[in-house]
């Protein structure tokens, strides 16, 4: 629980002609994690014609699959893998390729045909839309296209030009004529004698005004044009949703042979891969990956039922020493597995490194608990988490693992609710089981930099447990966060709680000489660290400017103490401010209606529905705030690696 | 009722009054073009108030366009200071008038994507606006194309403009009209912010910006005629038709081809004759723009004569400090190009004799 599965080494060598076979139970286990061992192989292995190397082969598979994939999506067929196909798991590409071909064109003729309508109807919606506000004029466009004596424009132009345009029009004689003006822009029909067109012309172009094309195919008064315009949309529309008819057609016959061809294709992708991932000598294949220590003899045992020949050399990894290429399952209880999702959100742990999904799953709702405690409150976000988690709304089903989060933080709600006797906001309802934060300011203060430094103290040990792990002597003693880094803090503390209560077992004295030998150990910590791993020099560059990083070094070290438990006072302050939201919400209520009538209860409703929204949100910042920085940056490294099996089964989303 | 005049005017002065101490004095102007080059120019500047901003920078990565870039910058957080302080009622004009460093940006992208330049290349011109600005200069630029470009500013103040403009740009492959279509919106929009004041607001306040778009609508309307021979229907086109002294009739008889220096004579009457640099026009033209910017300099120092609880304080020591600007950029680079100070100093937008 406290660190990810055990994971061991593992090598095959397998006969080439268990190729296949092995391959294919590989996928089927869904435990091996490959390495890619393509690299491994001694010579040069001449591939005997036509075969093609695997990763070449795989090339042509995800082509094809991109390609049904295509077709799936222009049919809008919904994707179904759930069942893997049977045998090798590669399909022949000679028996796929002209399947997905017919299908293809038979399904590209109908989509071209939709374009080219689509196309169609795009330029007629743009041509209608210029004519449209001509469309209660009688305006002939067989005049305006050839208007005989005269020479005109028809356009659009915006209005801040209308009056320019006019004055620059006056050394000559035109009529000017605004058929159709919205907020923008108007439509204006100018004309003047032929003879003056390029002053027209000019005047025009320098005005912004941008001429309709006129459509030659059509004829008649505009309203007409506007008219027809109309009724051939409508035609086309109705061509498309005839062609739409076809590819139902399409998707009703041939969608389950679509859907048989897409996990062929995939699985004949995925498998050869995979393959291409081998090391290849002349008779025999090697491969290499991971897989999780206690599924090792399984493992072995299913591989040799498909190849007698198989060697299968295992080696189990010990967590000591640092690991970065090892993959990572991490191993939670199911009730702790939604807090997972919020570890794996800051890093993903390493193999060596402790897994603090158990610390964050207690410490997260009880932070968020002990800022939010209120009966109600908490009953309410509990349900609401079941009701995300249970994954009855279809629509949030992906959010259970967050619905889950919520349920735990509104049972901690709940729990601190009953110590600071609250529920609804209403205080006087219940008598507390311990104590009223807005009451006792001061105590909740103190409390909550006790809790702070106690879950600090915690990310000091793991950090202490994690460098023993992996054997790094100097971190485990004079690391910020290691044993010199814990006996300062425990010291200053202790320093602070004497000077304040008088009242500390252990003498002033003896913190002062711990905290003093544990800062020099600290401002030290990097030629100390050099000298125990046995490095030289112990200290790089000139020994002044050293002494001087050292001295800021320790100084940082100690304003992080500080502000690292200083910053859990807002534990305490946010139990007082639920308290302070909620008396708010009453005075409201109270103004609203003073004789606690139909209007309070709205407004108390209202307000306390507004405090679970607004205060539960941030509240729930402010703990994986505290979480995230305050604890995890004291031991997590993260920047482990994702254990992916080879698995013919779609991962499916948690 | 606190909005204008004395209580709402009367911190922003103060505020604006000391900072307008810190304008470049002709003393210090002379010091600055008579510097020896670029490394001893900077050295000066270091030492006004530009210094602490020039100072952000080592030396050997002050190039002369990081330098104008940090000038810019101390313009940018002068400009938030002023608005912060200035009462509501007056913060869309100021704004609005900042803004024109925005339309500078807009055309600046659109010429780096014309041109095929990177990001980076034309990030370096571009004045640094901060937050007020709302132009997703960087992805305009590495959309690759004018209309994708455009495409990009749906939903900002320029998209209508540029929209209209764009089936000009198409079938043309110029700028030009982008360009045109920008001003012509941005001072428009001015006139109506200008016009849209209270009362005691609006005078001075066309004393200053209506000054400088006369200055600048008046050379448009000559640089159309004289430089580009546009016809007199094109010219009206892209110009505007009002003005603090110009008049309508004013642009329009510079379109119709009549006595340019009568026009500029009848509103600038205490100018010198300004017939000769008419005459040769590629040199004389931006000499008749410094003269008329002197002009405008002077409207905006009397501005801080008389009554001063107004908004003409603020905006005219923005276009003072636009102007200096201005100027700083020009003495840069004529400085790190080792240009003799005969060759730009008469360009310089400087007034003729500083107090």
């Amino acid at each position: 629980m406290f660190y990810p599965q055990e994971m061991s080494q593992v090598q095959l060598i397998i006969p080439a002609r268990d190729l296949m076979a092995v391959t294919r139970k590989l996928a089927d286990q869904g435990v091996f994690h490959q390495i890619d061992g393509s690299q491994l192989a001694v010579e040069p292995v001449k591939i005997p014609r036509p075969h093609k190397p695997w990763p070449e082969v795989a090339a042509v598979y995800a082509t094809l699959e991109r390609r049904i994939l295509g077709i799936i999506q222009t049919l809008a067929i919904e994707q179904d893998l759930s069942r893997p196909p049977q045998g090798t798991g590669i399909v022949e590409l000679d028996q796929v390729q002209p399947l997905v071909e017919q299908i293809d064109q038979q399904v590209k003729q109908v989509r071209e045909q939709v374009g080219e309508e689509q196309k169609q109807l795009d330029e007629l919606q743009s041509l209608y839309h210029q004519l449209e506000p001509l469309a209660d004029r009688d305006l002939d466009l067989a005049t305006l296209r050839a208007p005989g004596y005269i020479y005109s424009i028809l356009g659009t132009i915006p209005n801040v030009h209308l009056d320019r345009l006019r004055t620059s029009l006056e050394r000559i004689p035109f009529v000017f004529e605004t058929l159709h003006q919205d907020e923008e822009t108007a439509i204006v029909w100018l004309s003047a004698l032929k003879r003056d067109r390029e002053i027209l012309d000019r005047a025009a172009r320098s005005a912004y005004l941008n001429p309709l094309a006129l459509p030659e195919a059509y004829s008649g008064t505009s309203s007409e044009v506007v008219h027809e315009l109309g009724n051939k949309m409508e035609e086309i529309r109705q061509q498309m949703a005839e062609q739409g008819e076809i590819l139902v057609g399409i998707r009703e016959e041939r969608g389950q042979q679509l859907q048989t061809l897409l996990g062929q294709v995939r699985s004949s992708r995925i498998l050869t891969e995979a393959m291409g991932r081998f090391g290849r000598f002349r008779y025999t294949y090697l491969i290499s990956g991971w897989v999780p220590t206690n599924r090792v003899a399984e493992f072995e045992k299913q591989l040799k039922g498909v190849s007698k020949n198989i060697l299968v050399e295992s080696l189990s990894i010990q967590r000591a020493h640092l690991h970065e290429s090892v993959p990572v399952i991490l191993r939670n209880a199911r009730l702790f597995r939604p807090f997972q999702t919020l570890v794996t959100t800051y890093g993903q742990p390493r193999y060596e490194e402790m897994d603090p999904t158990f610390l964050m799953a207690v410490s997260f709702p009880l932070l968020f608990g002990a800022m939010f405690g209120d009966i109600g409150h908490g009953l309410l976000l509990a349900l609401l988490g079941a009701l995300l988690g249970s994954g009855r709304v279809r629509a949030l089903r992906s959010m259970a693992n967050f619905g889950w989060i919520i349920t735990y933080c509104g049972v901690f709600s709940i729990v601190f609710g009953f110590l600071y006797g609250n529920i609804f906001g209403f205080e006087n309802l219940l008598k507390p089981l311990f104590i009223r934060p807005m009451n006792s300011i001061l105590e909740s203060m103190i409390l909550a930099i006790g809790v702070g430094i106690v879950l600090l103290s915690v990310g000091y040990l793991i950090f202490i447990i994690n460098a023993l792990m992996s054997r790094e002597w100097g971190r485990v003693l004079f690391d910020h966060h290691g044993v010199a880094g814990l006996f300062l803090y425990w010291s200053l503390v202790g320093l602070a709680v004497e000077v304040a209560t008088q009242h500390f077992p252990i003498p002033l004295i003896v913190l002062g000489i711990i905290a003093l030998v544990s800062g020099l150990l600290l401002a030290f910590s990097e030629a100390l660290n050099r000298l125990v791993e046995g490095h030289r020099p112990l200290v790089e560059g000139d020994l002044p400017s050293y002494a001087a990083a050292s001295f800021f070094e320790l100084f940082e070290v100690l304003i992080g103490l500080l502000s690292n438990s200083i910053s859990y006072v807002r534990v305490a302050a946010f139990a007082i401010a639920h308290a302070g939201l909620s008396a708010v919400v009453f005075i409201l209520a109270t103004l609203i209606s003073p004789s606690h009538g139909f209007g309070y209860w709205i407004v108390v409703v209202l307000g306390n529905l507004f405090i679970i929204g607004f205060e539960g949100m941030i509240v729930g910042i402010q703990s994986m705030r505290l979480e995230f920085y305050e604890l995890f940056s004291k031991f997590f490294k993260g920047g482990g690696m994702h254990y992916e099996p080879l698995t013919l089964q779609p991962k499916v989303q948690e | 009722m606190f909005k204008t005049g004395v209580w709402g005017y009367a911190g922003i002065h103060a505020r604006v009054r000391a900072k307008y101490s810190y304008l470049i004095t002709s003393q210090e102007w002379a010091e600055l073009i008579g510097a020896a080059d670029f490394t001893a120019l900077i050295g000066l500047l270091r030492r006004s108030v530009y210094g602490p901003y020039l100072m952000q920078l080592d030396e050997g990565v002050l190039t002369p366009r990081r330098a104008v870039y940090q000038i810019e910058k101390q313009m940018a957080d002068t400009f938030t200071i002023i608005v912060r302080s200035t009462p509501r009622s007056a913060r869309p004009l100021l704004t609005k008038f900042f803004l024109n460093f925005e339309v500078h940006n807009l055309k600046a992208a659109l010429r780096g994507i014309q041109a095929r330049a990177s990001w980076d290349q034309v990030q370096t011109v571009l004045f640094p606006l901060g937050p007020i600005s709302t132009l997703p200069a960087q992805a305009m630029v590495e959309s690759g194309s004018v209309s994708s470009a455009v495409e990009l500013l749906r939903g900002t103040p320029y998209y209508n403009t540029l929209s209209y403009a764009m089936e000009r740009y198409t079938a043309e492959q110029s700028l030009f009209p982008l360009e045109v279509a920008l001003d012509l919106n941005y001072w428009s929009e001015i006139w109506n912010d200008l016009n849209r004041l209270p009362r005691q607001d609006r005078e001075p306040a066309l004393r200053t910006v209506g000054s400088l778009l006369d200055v600048n609508n008046l050379m448009w309307a000559i640089r159309y005629k004289i430089y580009y021979h546009l016809s007199e229907e094109e010219l009206i086109n892209y110009t505007l038709p009002f003005g603090y002294r110009l008049r309508d009739a004013d642009i329009r008889a510079v379109a119709a081809g009549n006595d340019i220096a009568g026009v500029i004579l009848r509103i600038y009457p205490n100018l010198p004759d300004i017939s000769a640099l008419l005459l040769d026009p590629r040199k004389g033209l931006p000499e008749l723009e410094i003269q008329l910017l002197r002009h405008v300099m002077e409207q905006c120092r009397k501005a801080f004569i008389g009554y001063p609880f107004h908004i003409g304080i603020p905006l005219a020591y923005l276009v003072l400090k636009k102007m200096e600007i201005q100027a700083l950029t020009a003495l840069i680079e004529a400085k790190s190009s080792r240009s003799p100070v005969e060759e730009f100093e008469a360009y310089l937008p400087l007034e003729s004799t500083r107090k």
